[in-house]
Protein backbone atom coordinates (compact mmCIF):
# COMPACT_ATOMS: atom_id res chain seq x y z
CA UNK A 1 0.00 0.00 0.00
CA UNK A 2 1.39 3.68 -0.99
CA UNK A 3 1.20 6.42 1.35
CA UNK A 4 -1.19 8.73 0.96
CA UNK A 5 0.01 12.32 0.86
CA UNK A 6 -2.46 15.22 0.80
CA UNK A 7 -1.27 18.66 -0.61
CA UNK A 8 -2.90 21.93 -0.57
CA UNK A 9 -3.90 22.86 -3.71
CA UNK A 10 -2.46 26.24 -5.08
CA UNK A 11 0.90 28.18 -4.50
CA UNK A 12 1.98 25.62 -1.73
CA UNK A 13 1.03 23.07 -3.57
CA UNK A 14 4.07 24.29 -6.96
CA UNK A 15 6.72 24.74 -4.05
CA UNK A 16 5.83 21.63 -2.77
CA UNK A 17 6.72 19.90 -5.99
CA UNK A 18 9.80 21.74 -6.39
CA UNK A 19 10.68 20.56 -2.90
CA UNK A 20 9.74 17.07 -3.81
CA UNK A 21 11.84 17.10 -6.97
CA UNK A 22 15.37 18.06 -5.10
CA UNK A 23 14.53 15.20 -2.80
CA UNK A 24 14.81 13.38 -6.15
CA UNK A 25 11.27 12.03 -5.74
CA UNK A 26 9.81 11.55 -9.15
CA UNK A 27 7.58 13.96 -9.35
CA UNK A 28 6.58 14.04 -13.43
CA UNK A 29 2.97 12.95 -12.77
CA UNK A 30 2.29 15.61 -10.47
CA UNK A 31 3.59 18.30 -12.63
CA UNK A 32 1.40 17.01 -15.74
CA UNK A 33 -1.44 15.92 -13.49
CA UNK A 34 -3.62 18.38 -15.47
CA UNK A 35 -7.37 18.57 -13.42
CA UNK A 36 -7.39 15.32 -11.94
CA UNK A 37 -7.70 15.75 -7.89
CA UNK A 38 -6.00 12.49 -7.19
CA UNK A 39 -2.99 11.25 -9.10
CA UNK A 40 -0.33 8.31 -8.57
CA UNK A 41 3.20 7.91 -8.88
CA UNK A 42 5.30 4.94 -8.05
CA UNK A 43 5.75 5.42 -4.60
CA UNK A 44 2.79 7.24 -3.74
CA UNK A 45 -0.43 8.58 -3.86
CA UNK A 46 -1.59 12.40 -4.13
CA UNK A 47 -4.81 14.35 -3.26
CA UNK A 48 -4.98 17.82 -3.82
CA UNK A 49 -7.63 19.87 -1.48
CA UNK A 50 -7.78 23.30 0.16
CA UNK A 51 -5.66 23.84 3.20
CA UNK A 52 -8.61 23.46 5.56
CA UNK A 53 -9.81 20.15 3.71
CA UNK A 54 -5.99 18.67 3.61
CA UNK A 55 -6.52 18.85 7.59
CA UNK A 56 -9.79 16.82 7.63
CA UNK A 57 -8.69 14.39 5.21
CA UNK A 58 -5.50 13.74 7.11
CA UNK A 59 -7.14 13.80 11.22
CA UNK A 60 -9.92 11.42 9.27
CA UNK A 61 -7.17 8.68 7.60
CA UNK A 62 -7.98 9.10 4.22
CA UNK A 63 -4.77 10.36 3.86
CA UNK A 64 -1.39 9.70 6.00
CA UNK A 65 0.20 13.02 5.72
CA UNK A 66 -0.68 16.45 4.88
CA UNK A 67 1.34 19.51 3.62
CA UNK A 68 -0.48 22.68 4.79
CA UNK A 69 0.30 26.73 5.73
CA UNK A 70 0.42 26.57 9.52
CA UNK A 71 -1.84 29.57 9.36
CA UNK A 72 -4.37 26.67 8.75
CA UNK A 73 -3.46 24.79 11.53
CA UNK A 74 -3.96 27.89 13.93
CA UNK A 75 -6.77 28.64 12.94
CA UNK A 76 -8.70 25.06 13.00
CA UNK A 77 -6.49 22.84 15.59
CA UNK A 78 -6.75 19.95 13.95
CA UNK A 79 -6.54 16.79 15.57
CA UNK A 80 -3.47 15.32 13.96
CA UNK A 81 0.64 15.24 14.41
CA UNK A 82 2.02 18.86 13.29
CA UNK A 83 5.57 17.09 12.53
CA UNK A 84 7.93 19.57 11.04
CA UNK A 85 8.07 22.94 9.54
CA UNK A 86 8.88 22.86 5.45
CA UNK A 87 11.50 25.01 4.02
CA UNK A 88 8.70 27.04 1.71
CA UNK A 89 5.48 29.26 2.28
CA UNK A 90 7.11 31.08 4.66
CA UNK A 91 4.56 33.93 5.46
CA UNK A 92 3.79 36.29 8.78
CA UNK A 93 0.15 37.23 10.09
CA UNK A 94 -0.27 40.92 10.72
CA UNK A 95 -2.94 43.65 11.64
CA UNK A 96 -3.25 45.99 8.96
CA UNK A 97 -5.22 49.26 8.52
CA UNK A 98 -5.35 51.98 6.51
CA UNK A 99 -2.90 54.36 5.75
CA UNK A 100 -2.37 57.46 7.33
CA UNK A 101 -5.92 56.37 9.69
CA UNK A 102 -5.75 56.21 13.40
CA UNK A 103 -7.44 53.55 15.43
CA UNK A 104 -11.23 54.63 16.61
CA UNK A 105 -11.63 55.50 20.45
CA UNK A 106 -14.41 52.50 20.63
CA UNK A 107 -14.20 49.19 20.66
CA UNK A 108 -12.11 48.10 16.82
CA UNK A 109 -13.75 46.17 14.70
CA UNK A 110 -11.59 43.64 12.95
CA UNK A 111 -11.75 41.69 9.63
CA UNK A 112 -10.89 38.26 9.34
CA UNK A 113 -10.36 34.89 7.52
CA UNK A 114 -8.99 33.97 10.52
CA UNK A 115 -11.16 34.35 13.55
CA UNK A 116 -9.57 32.28 15.55
CA UNK A 117 -6.15 33.42 15.35
CA UNK A 118 -7.26 36.88 15.08
CA UNK A 119 -9.67 36.13 18.82
CA UNK A 120 -6.55 34.91 20.45
CA UNK A 121 -4.21 37.75 19.30
CA UNK A 122 -6.09 40.29 20.84
CA UNK A 123 -6.81 38.08 23.75
CA UNK A 124 -2.86 38.09 24.49
CA UNK A 125 -2.89 41.78 24.65
CA UNK A 126 -5.86 42.18 26.74
CA UNK A 127 -8.04 44.07 23.98
CA UNK A 128 -12.36 43.14 23.36
CA UNK A 129 -12.98 43.53 19.50
CA UNK A 130 -15.89 42.43 17.18
CA UNK A 131 -14.22 40.21 14.51
CA UNK A 132 -16.54 39.94 10.73
CA UNK A 133 -15.32 36.62 9.20
CA UNK A 134 -14.40 37.37 5.44
CA UNK A 135 -13.54 34.21 2.91
CA UNK A 136 -11.54 36.38 0.65
CA UNK A 137 -9.84 40.12 -0.45
CA UNK A 138 -9.84 41.06 2.75
CA UNK A 139 -7.96 43.92 2.18
CA UNK A 140 -11.68 45.88 0.78
CA UNK A 141 -13.14 45.34 4.22
CA UNK A 142 -11.49 49.04 5.84
CA UNK A 143 -11.12 50.72 2.76
CA UNK A 144 -15.18 50.10 2.20
CA UNK A 145 -15.82 50.96 5.45
CA UNK A 146 -16.81 47.51 7.10
CA UNK A 147 -13.81 47.41 9.48
CA UNK A 148 -11.45 49.15 11.21
CA UNK A 149 -8.67 47.28 10.27
CA UNK A 150 -7.49 43.11 9.05
CA UNK A 151 -5.96 39.92 10.04
CA UNK A 152 -4.69 38.41 7.43
CA UNK A 153 -1.29 36.80 6.02
CA UNK A 154 1.44 38.63 3.99
CA UNK A 155 4.13 37.60 2.05
CA UNK A 156 5.46 40.25 0.34
CA UNK A 157 3.46 43.09 1.42
CA UNK A 158 2.58 43.86 -2.38
CA UNK A 159 -1.27 43.19 -2.23
CA UNK A 160 -1.69 45.26 1.21
CA UNK A 161 0.51 48.16 -0.74
CA UNK A 162 -1.55 48.64 -3.67
CA UNK A 163 -4.77 48.68 -1.38
CA UNK A 164 -3.36 51.78 0.39
CA UNK A 165 -3.01 49.61 3.57
CA UNK A 166 -0.33 49.24 6.30
CA UNK A 167 1.36 46.60 8.52
CA UNK A 168 0.72 47.80 12.14
CA UNK A 169 2.07 44.79 13.80
CA UNK A 170 3.35 41.51 12.34
CA UNK A 171 2.56 38.63 15.45
CA UNK A 172 3.35 35.12 13.89
CA UNK A 173 6.22 33.61 11.26
CA UNK A 174 5.00 30.89 9.93
CA UNK A 175 5.95 28.09 7.04
CA UNK A 176 4.34 25.22 5.52
CA UNK A 177 4.20 22.06 7.53
CA UNK A 178 3.98 18.58 7.42
CA UNK A 179 1.34 16.83 9.50
CA UNK A 180 0.43 13.00 9.56
CA UNK A 181 -3.03 11.27 11.10
CA UNK A 182 -2.57 10.10 14.11
CA UNK A 183 -3.27 6.46 13.65
CA UNK A 184 -1.01 6.33 10.19
CA UNK A 185 1.70 7.31 11.50
CA UNK A 186 2.13 4.31 14.10
CA UNK A 187 0.43 1.55 11.83
CA UNK A 188 2.47 2.67 8.40
CA UNK A 189 5.81 3.45 10.65
CA UNK A 190 7.61 1.48 8.57
CA UNK A 191 6.29 3.12 5.08
CA UNK A 192 5.99 6.37 6.42
CA UNK A 193 9.31 6.71 8.82
CA UNK A 194 11.36 7.16 5.34
CA UNK A 195 9.20 9.63 3.36
CA UNK A 196 9.68 12.06 6.64
CA UNK A 197 13.36 11.62 7.38
CA UNK A 198 13.71 12.37 3.62
CA UNK A 199 11.44 15.85 4.87
CA UNK A 200 13.61 16.87 7.62
CA UNK A 201 16.57 16.48 5.78
CA UNK A 202 15.04 18.72 3.29
CA UNK A 203 14.86 21.46 5.50
CA UNK A 204 18.34 20.70 6.94
CA UNK A 205 19.25 21.53 3.34
CA UNK A 206 17.46 25.03 3.66
CA UNK B 1 -38.86 16.18 11.18
CA UNK B 2 -35.23 16.93 11.09
CA UNK B 3 -32.13 15.49 13.71
CA UNK B 4 -29.34 17.65 15.14
CA UNK B 5 -26.12 17.37 13.78
CA UNK B 6 -24.21 14.31 15.36
CA UNK B 7 -27.57 12.69 16.25
CA UNK B 8 -29.04 9.64 14.76
CA UNK B 9 -31.76 6.65 14.17
CA UNK B 10 -30.17 3.48 13.64
CA UNK B 11 -31.92 0.12 12.60
CA UNK B 12 -30.88 -3.53 11.28
CA UNK B 13 -27.81 -5.10 11.26
CA UNK B 14 -26.03 -2.01 13.36
CA UNK B 15 -27.93 -2.67 16.36
CA UNK B 16 -27.37 -6.40 16.43
CA UNK B 17 -23.65 -5.67 15.77
CA UNK B 18 -23.69 -3.72 19.15
CA UNK B 19 -25.46 -5.75 20.87
CA UNK B 20 -23.78 -8.46 20.04
CA UNK B 21 -20.67 -6.69 21.09
CA UNK B 22 -22.45 -5.89 24.63
CA UNK B 23 -23.25 -9.54 25.10
CA UNK B 24 -19.84 -10.49 24.32
CA UNK B 25 -18.24 -7.99 26.84
CA UNK B 26 -20.47 -9.18 29.58
CA UNK B 27 -19.85 -12.45 28.92
CA UNK B 28 -16.04 -12.01 29.20
CA UNK B 29 -15.85 -9.71 31.69
CA UNK B 30 -18.29 -12.19 34.04
CA UNK B 31 -16.13 -15.08 32.99
CA UNK B 32 -13.39 -12.99 34.38
CA UNK B 33 -14.84 -12.12 38.06
CA UNK B 34 -15.94 -8.67 37.33
CA UNK B 35 -19.03 -6.86 39.02
CA UNK B 36 -21.06 -4.55 36.64
CA UNK B 37 -21.49 -1.32 37.63
CA UNK B 38 -23.51 1.58 36.09
CA UNK B 39 -23.64 5.32 36.73
CA UNK B 40 -26.80 7.98 36.18
CA UNK B 41 -26.48 9.77 32.61
CA UNK B 42 -26.86 12.53 34.40
CA UNK B 43 -24.18 14.12 36.21
CA UNK B 44 -22.93 17.21 38.29
CA UNK B 45 -20.02 19.26 35.83
CA UNK B 46 -18.09 19.74 38.71
CA UNK B 47 -16.93 15.56 39.21
CA UNK B 48 -16.03 15.75 35.82
CA UNK B 49 -14.43 19.35 35.53
CA UNK B 50 -12.37 19.49 39.22
CA UNK B 51 -8.97 20.22 39.06
CA UNK B 52 -8.49 16.06 39.86
CA UNK B 53 -10.10 15.08 36.76
CA UNK B 54 -9.34 18.16 35.16
CA UNK B 55 -11.71 17.79 31.95
CA UNK B 56 -13.20 20.76 29.19
CA UNK B 57 -16.52 21.78 30.17
CA UNK B 58 -16.50 23.46 26.80
CA UNK B 59 -17.37 19.76 25.11
CA UNK B 60 -19.08 18.77 27.63
CA UNK B 61 -23.53 18.64 26.71
CA UNK B 62 -24.71 21.04 29.70
CA UNK B 63 -27.30 22.81 31.22
CA UNK B 64 -28.16 24.62 34.58
CA UNK B 65 -30.28 22.57 37.06
CA UNK B 66 -33.17 24.59 38.79
CA UNK B 67 -30.27 25.13 41.66
CA UNK B 68 -28.28 27.19 39.30
CA UNK B 69 -25.82 24.31 39.00
CA UNK B 70 -24.21 22.99 35.79
CA UNK B 71 -25.50 19.70 35.18
CA UNK B 72 -23.83 17.53 32.16
CA UNK B 73 -24.47 14.04 30.34
CA UNK B 74 -21.91 11.55 31.08
CA UNK B 75 -18.66 13.00 29.35
CA UNK B 76 -16.40 10.14 30.60
CA UNK B 77 -17.27 6.79 32.70
CA UNK B 78 -13.92 6.78 34.16
CA UNK B 79 -14.41 9.79 35.94
CA UNK B 80 -17.87 9.01 37.09
CA UNK B 81 -17.34 5.13 38.31
CA UNK B 82 -14.35 6.76 40.37
CA UNK B 83 -16.92 8.98 42.27
CA UNK B 84 -19.20 5.96 42.70
CA UNK B 85 -16.20 3.34 43.94
CA UNK B 86 -15.77 5.29 46.76
CA UNK B 87 -19.07 4.35 48.23
CA UNK B 88 -18.02 0.58 47.34
CA UNK B 89 -16.75 -1.89 49.74
CA UNK B 90 -12.85 -2.42 48.95
CA UNK B 91 -12.68 -5.85 48.69
CA UNK B 92 -14.35 -5.86 45.70
CA UNK B 93 -11.82 -5.58 42.91
CA UNK B 94 -12.46 -5.69 39.14
CA UNK B 95 -15.89 -3.35 37.65
CA UNK B 96 -17.32 -3.40 34.44
CA UNK B 97 -19.76 -1.26 32.82
CA UNK B 98 -21.34 0.00 29.49
CA UNK B 99 -22.96 2.57 27.81
CA UNK B 100 -22.79 6.05 26.60
CA UNK B 101 -20.95 8.91 26.66
CA UNK B 102 -21.60 12.69 25.43
CA UNK B 103 -19.35 14.91 23.98
CA UNK B 104 -19.67 17.68 21.65
CA UNK B 105 -16.12 17.67 20.37
CA UNK B 106 -16.32 14.25 18.66
CA UNK B 107 -18.18 13.32 15.49
CA UNK B 108 -21.48 12.19 16.79
CA UNK B 109 -21.93 13.46 20.13
CA UNK B 110 -23.12 9.97 21.97
CA UNK B 111 -20.37 7.07 21.49
CA UNK B 112 -20.97 3.60 23.08
CA UNK B 113 -18.44 2.19 25.62
CA UNK B 114 -17.69 -0.59 27.38
CA UNK B 115 -15.09 -1.13 29.58
CA UNK B 116 -13.11 -2.22 32.78
CA UNK B 117 -11.65 -0.59 36.63
CA UNK B 118 -9.00 -2.43 38.09
CA UNK B 119 -8.50 -1.10 41.80
CA UNK B 120 -6.86 -1.97 44.90
CA UNK B 121 -4.15 -4.51 43.11
CA UNK B 122 -0.98 -4.04 42.61
CA UNK B 123 0.30 -2.13 39.75
CA UNK B 124 1.54 -5.19 37.08
CA UNK B 125 -1.13 -7.73 37.88
CA UNK B 126 -4.36 -4.53 37.35
CA UNK B 127 -1.87 -3.54 34.41
CA UNK B 128 -1.78 -7.35 32.50
CA UNK B 129 -5.45 -8.01 33.83
CA UNK B 130 -6.22 -5.18 31.46
CA UNK B 131 -4.46 -5.65 28.77
CA UNK B 132 -5.61 -9.46 28.70
CA UNK B 133 -9.00 -8.60 28.85
CA UNK B 134 -8.42 -6.52 25.89
CA UNK B 135 -6.74 -9.42 24.23
CA UNK B 136 -9.19 -12.19 25.09
CA UNK B 137 -12.58 -9.81 24.18
CA UNK B 138 -10.98 -8.96 21.18
CA UNK B 139 -10.28 -12.82 20.34
CA UNK B 140 -13.54 -13.59 20.96
CA UNK B 141 -15.27 -10.89 18.86
CA UNK B 142 -13.21 -12.83 16.04
CA UNK B 143 -11.06 -9.10 15.27
CA UNK B 144 -7.13 -9.84 14.76
CA UNK B 145 -5.71 -7.42 13.11
CA UNK B 146 -4.93 -4.81 15.65
CA UNK B 147 -1.65 -3.35 17.13
CA UNK B 148 -1.28 -2.66 21.08
CA UNK B 149 0.51 0.57 22.16
CA UNK B 150 2.33 1.07 25.39
CA UNK B 151 3.07 4.33 26.91
CA UNK B 152 4.18 5.98 29.97
CA UNK B 153 3.32 9.11 31.34
CA UNK B 154 6.22 9.48 34.14
CA UNK B 155 8.93 9.58 30.73
CA UNK B 156 7.64 12.72 30.26
CA UNK B 157 7.71 13.87 33.93
CA UNK B 158 10.95 12.45 34.81
CA UNK B 159 12.49 14.34 31.61
CA UNK B 160 11.24 17.53 32.27
CA UNK B 161 11.33 17.86 36.22
CA UNK B 162 14.94 19.41 35.81
CA UNK B 163 13.41 22.10 32.90
CA UNK B 164 11.75 23.61 36.25
CA UNK B 165 8.92 25.19 34.14
CA UNK B 166 6.19 26.71 34.84
CA UNK B 167 3.10 25.72 34.67
CA UNK B 168 1.65 27.22 31.14
CA UNK B 169 4.99 26.21 29.78
CA UNK B 170 4.86 22.76 30.98
CA UNK B 171 1.35 22.49 29.09
CA UNK B 172 3.06 23.69 26.25
CA UNK B 173 5.55 21.35 26.23
CA UNK B 174 3.09 18.63 26.66
CA UNK B 175 0.64 19.43 23.82
CA UNK B 176 4.22 20.06 21.59
CA UNK B 177 4.74 16.41 22.26
CA UNK B 178 1.39 15.22 22.25
CA UNK B 179 1.31 16.72 18.20
CA UNK B 180 5.15 15.61 18.11
CA UNK B 181 5.90 18.81 17.03
CA UNK B 182 9.50 18.40 17.50
CA UNK B 183 11.05 22.24 16.27
CA UNK B 184 8.42 23.61 19.35
CA UNK B 185 9.50 20.86 21.91
CA UNK B 186 13.26 22.20 21.05
CA UNK B 187 12.48 25.42 21.61
CA UNK B 188 10.16 25.52 24.48
CA UNK B 189 13.36 23.23 26.23
CA UNK B 190 16.15 25.14 24.73
CA UNK B 191 17.15 26.60 28.02
CA UNK B 192 18.95 22.58 28.60
CA UNK B 193 20.27 21.72 25.28
CA UNK B 194 20.84 18.28 26.59
CA UNK B 195 17.19 17.90 27.94
CA UNK B 196 15.66 19.24 24.75
CA UNK B 197 17.76 16.77 22.95
CA UNK B 198 16.43 13.87 24.76
CA UNK B 199 12.97 15.09 24.13
CA UNK B 200 13.10 15.66 20.59
CA UNK B 201 14.64 11.95 20.53
CA UNK B 202 11.59 11.13 22.01
CA UNK B 203 8.94 12.12 19.63
CA UNK B 204 10.09 9.44 17.29
CA UNK B 205 10.86 6.68 20.27
CA UNK B 206 7.89 4.71 18.96
CA UNK B 207 8.51 1.11 17.42
CA UNK B 208 9.00 -2.56 18.71
CA UNK B 209 10.85 -4.44 20.83
CA UNK B 210 14.40 -2.73 19.24
CA UNK B 211 12.97 0.48 21.01
CA UNK B 212 12.56 -0.99 24.76
CA UNK B 213 15.81 -2.94 24.09
CA UNK B 214 17.64 0.94 23.26
CA UNK B 215 16.05 2.85 25.46
CA UNK B 216 16.82 0.21 27.79
CA UNK B 217 20.64 0.54 27.43
CA UNK B 218 19.93 4.34 26.95
CA UNK B 219 18.58 5.02 29.88
CA UNK B 220 20.80 2.79 32.09
CA UNK B 221 22.49 5.45 34.55
CA UNK B 222 18.48 6.76 35.39
CA UNK B 223 17.07 4.54 38.16
CA UNK B 224 13.37 5.95 37.41
CA UNK B 225 13.84 5.94 33.58
CA UNK B 226 14.90 2.44 34.07
CA UNK B 227 12.36 1.60 35.53
CA UNK B 228 9.79 2.56 33.46
CA UNK B 229 11.25 1.18 30.67
CA UNK B 230 11.51 -2.20 32.15
CA UNK B 231 7.69 -2.13 33.09
CA UNK B 232 7.18 -1.12 29.54
CA UNK B 233 9.16 -4.01 28.58
CA UNK B 234 7.56 -6.63 31.03
CA UNK B 235 3.87 -5.70 29.77
CA UNK B 236 4.84 -5.62 26.08
CA UNK B 237 6.50 -9.34 26.64
CA UNK B 238 3.28 -10.79 28.15
CA UNK B 239 1.26 -9.17 25.40
CA UNK B 240 3.73 -11.16 23.01
CA UNK B 241 3.66 -14.55 25.30
CA UNK B 242 -0.05 -14.32 24.81
CA UNK B 243 -0.12 -13.99 21.22
CA UNK B 244 -0.30 -10.25 20.32
CA UNK B 245 1.56 -9.95 17.10
CA UNK B 246 1.83 -6.26 17.20
CA UNK B 247 2.96 -4.68 20.30
CA UNK B 248 4.06 -1.24 19.95
CA UNK B 249 6.04 1.26 22.50
CA UNK B 250 5.62 5.25 22.29
CA UNK B 251 7.88 6.52 25.04
CA UNK B 252 7.35 9.99 23.84
CA UNK B 253 3.41 9.66 24.24
CA UNK B 254 2.33 12.41 26.80
CA UNK B 255 -1.11 11.73 28.79
CA UNK B 256 -4.31 12.86 26.99
CA UNK B 257 -6.25 12.97 29.86
CA UNK B 258 -5.19 15.27 32.95
CA UNK B 259 -5.68 12.06 35.16
CA UNK B 260 -3.44 9.42 33.49
CA UNK B 261 -0.32 8.74 35.83
CA UNK B 262 1.79 5.45 34.65
CA UNK B 263 1.04 3.21 32.31
CA UNK B 264 -0.83 3.87 29.12
CA UNK B 265 -2.51 1.79 26.74
CA UNK B 266 -4.25 2.07 23.26
CA UNK B 267 -5.06 -0.28 20.76
CA UNK B 268 -5.76 0.39 16.90
CA UNK B 269 -7.20 -1.55 14.36
CA UNK B 270 -4.72 -2.25 11.75
CA UNK B 271 -7.23 -1.68 8.92
CA UNK B 272 -9.22 1.57 9.25
CA UNK B 273 -6.67 2.73 11.91
CA UNK B 274 -9.69 3.43 14.79
CA UNK B 275 -8.74 3.45 18.00
CA UNK B 276 -10.79 0.56 19.31
CA UNK B 277 -10.12 0.46 23.14
CA UNK B 278 -7.56 3.04 24.82
CA UNK B 279 -6.74 3.39 28.71
CA UNK B 280 -4.61 3.42 31.22
CA UNK B 281 -3.18 4.13 34.97
CA UNK B 282 -5.05 7.01 36.97
CA UNK B 283 -4.47 6.46 40.68
CA UNK B 284 -4.33 10.10 41.02
CA UNK B 285 -8.12 10.86 40.01
CA UNK B 286 -9.20 9.53 43.95
CA UNK B 287 -6.40 11.62 45.62
CA UNK B 288 -9.53 13.94 45.62
CA UNK B 289 -11.65 11.54 47.60
CA UNK B 290 -8.21 11.42 49.98
CA UNK B 291 -7.76 7.95 49.16
CA UNK B 292 -4.13 6.61 47.64
CA UNK B 293 -5.18 3.40 45.56
CA UNK B 294 -4.10 1.63 42.71
CA UNK B 295 -6.31 2.33 39.64
CA UNK B 296 -6.06 1.11 36.33
CA UNK B 297 -8.53 0.54 33.55
CA UNK B 298 -9.62 0.88 29.99
CA UNK B 299 -12.90 1.90 27.77
CA UNK B 300 -13.86 0.01 24.26
CA UNK B 301 -15.15 2.12 21.68
CA UNK B 302 -18.54 -0.28 20.82
CA UNK B 303 -18.92 1.57 17.50
CA UNK B 304 -15.51 0.94 16.36
CA UNK B 305 -16.01 -2.72 17.21
CA UNK B 306 -19.35 -3.32 16.10
CA UNK B 307 -18.71 -2.24 12.99
CA UNK B 308 -16.13 -5.09 12.36
CA UNK B 309 -19.20 -7.31 13.54
CA UNK B 310 -21.31 -9.28 10.56
CA UNK B 311 -23.13 -11.53 12.62
CA UNK B 312 -26.37 -11.78 10.89
CA UNK B 313 -24.41 -13.74 7.80
CA UNK B 314 -23.92 -16.63 10.33
CA UNK B 315 -27.15 -17.42 11.08
CA UNK B 316 -29.39 -19.40 8.46
CA UNK B 317 -32.37 -18.01 7.62
CA UNK B 318 -35.54 -19.88 7.41
CA UNK B 319 -39.03 -19.05 6.06
CA UNK B 320 -41.75 -21.04 7.41
CA UNK B 321 -44.71 -21.12 4.95
CA UNK B 322 -47.99 -21.43 6.96
CA UNK B 323 -51.95 -20.06 6.86
CA UNK B 324 -54.26 -19.27 9.60
CA UNK B 325 -54.45 -22.84 10.64
CA UNK B 326 -51.11 -24.06 10.93
CA UNK B 327 -49.92 -21.29 12.37
CA UNK B 328 -49.77 -22.96 15.96
CA UNK B 329 -48.27 -26.05 14.23
CA UNK B 330 -45.87 -23.45 12.53
CA UNK B 331 -44.74 -22.00 15.91
CA UNK B 332 -44.07 -25.72 16.94
CA UNK B 333 -41.23 -26.31 14.31
CA UNK B 334 -39.55 -23.11 14.67
CA UNK B 335 -38.40 -24.73 18.03
CA UNK B 336 -36.65 -27.51 16.25
CA UNK B 337 -34.38 -24.61 14.42
CA UNK B 338 -32.93 -22.83 17.45
CA UNK B 339 -29.86 -21.55 15.93
CA UNK B 340 -31.24 -19.77 12.70
CA UNK B 341 -33.13 -16.81 12.44
CA UNK B 342 -37.09 -18.01 11.54
CA UNK B 343 -39.52 -16.33 10.37
CA UNK B 344 -43.25 -17.31 9.52
CA UNK B 345 -45.21 -15.92 6.76
CA UNK B 346 -48.44 -16.63 4.92
CA UNK B 347 -46.89 -15.87 1.44
CA UNK B 348 -43.37 -16.13 0.26
CA UNK B 349 -42.75 -12.49 -1.87
CA UNK B 350 -39.13 -12.63 -2.14
CA UNK B 351 -37.20 -16.15 -1.45
CA UNK B 352 -33.91 -14.83 -2.59
CA UNK B 353 -34.01 -13.16 1.23
CA UNK B 354 -34.13 -16.70 3.24
CA UNK B 355 -31.46 -19.84 2.86
CA UNK B 356 -34.42 -22.31 3.13
CA UNK B 357 -38.23 -22.27 2.62
CA UNK B 358 -40.45 -24.73 4.30
CA UNK B 359 -43.49 -25.65 3.94
CA UNK B 360 -46.27 -26.66 6.17
CA UNK B 361 -49.04 -28.77 4.03
CA UNK B 362 -51.95 -30.65 5.56
CA UNK B 363 -53.08 -34.37 5.08
CA UNK B 364 -55.55 -36.17 6.29
CA UNK B 365 -56.05 -33.78 9.25
CA UNK B 366 -52.54 -34.10 9.62
CA UNK B 367 -49.52 -31.19 9.32
CA UNK B 368 -46.77 -32.30 7.60
CA UNK B 369 -43.41 -30.19 6.68
CA UNK B 370 -42.10 -29.86 2.89
CA UNK B 371 -38.80 -27.97 1.78
CA UNK B 372 -39.18 -25.64 -0.85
Amino acid sequence: MKPCIALTKGRLENQFIEFFQSLSYDVEPLINKGRKLRVETDEFQFVFAKGVDVTTYVEHGIADLGIVGEDILAEFQPDVYNLLPLPFGNCRMALATEKGKDWPARKRRIASKYPNITKEFFRKKGESVDIVKLEGSVELAPILGLADGIVDIVETGNTLKENGLVVKEEFFEFSARCIANRSSLKIKRDLLAPVIKSFQKGEVVR
Amino acid sequence: MFLPAGSQDEIGNRLNNRSRAYELFRKITFNRNYKQISTPVVEYANTFTNKHAGMDLRNMLKWFSKEGEIEVLRPDWTTAIARALVNQHPSQLKWSYQGSVFRSDKDGIESRQAGIEVVHTPTFLGESECLLTAVSYLKELQIDSYLIELGHTGIFDELTAPLQLDEIELEKLRIAMHDKRKDEVYQIASDNKEIAGQLTELVDAFGSFDIIEYYEKHWKDNDRLLEIIQHIKQLASLLKESGVEDVLVDLGRVKNLPYYCGTMFRGFLKDNGATCFSGGRYDKLYEQFNERISAVGLAFDVDVLSEKLDITDQYEKICILASEESHVYAETIRQSYSNCIVDIKYELVNSDEFDKVIQIVKDDNNYRVVEK
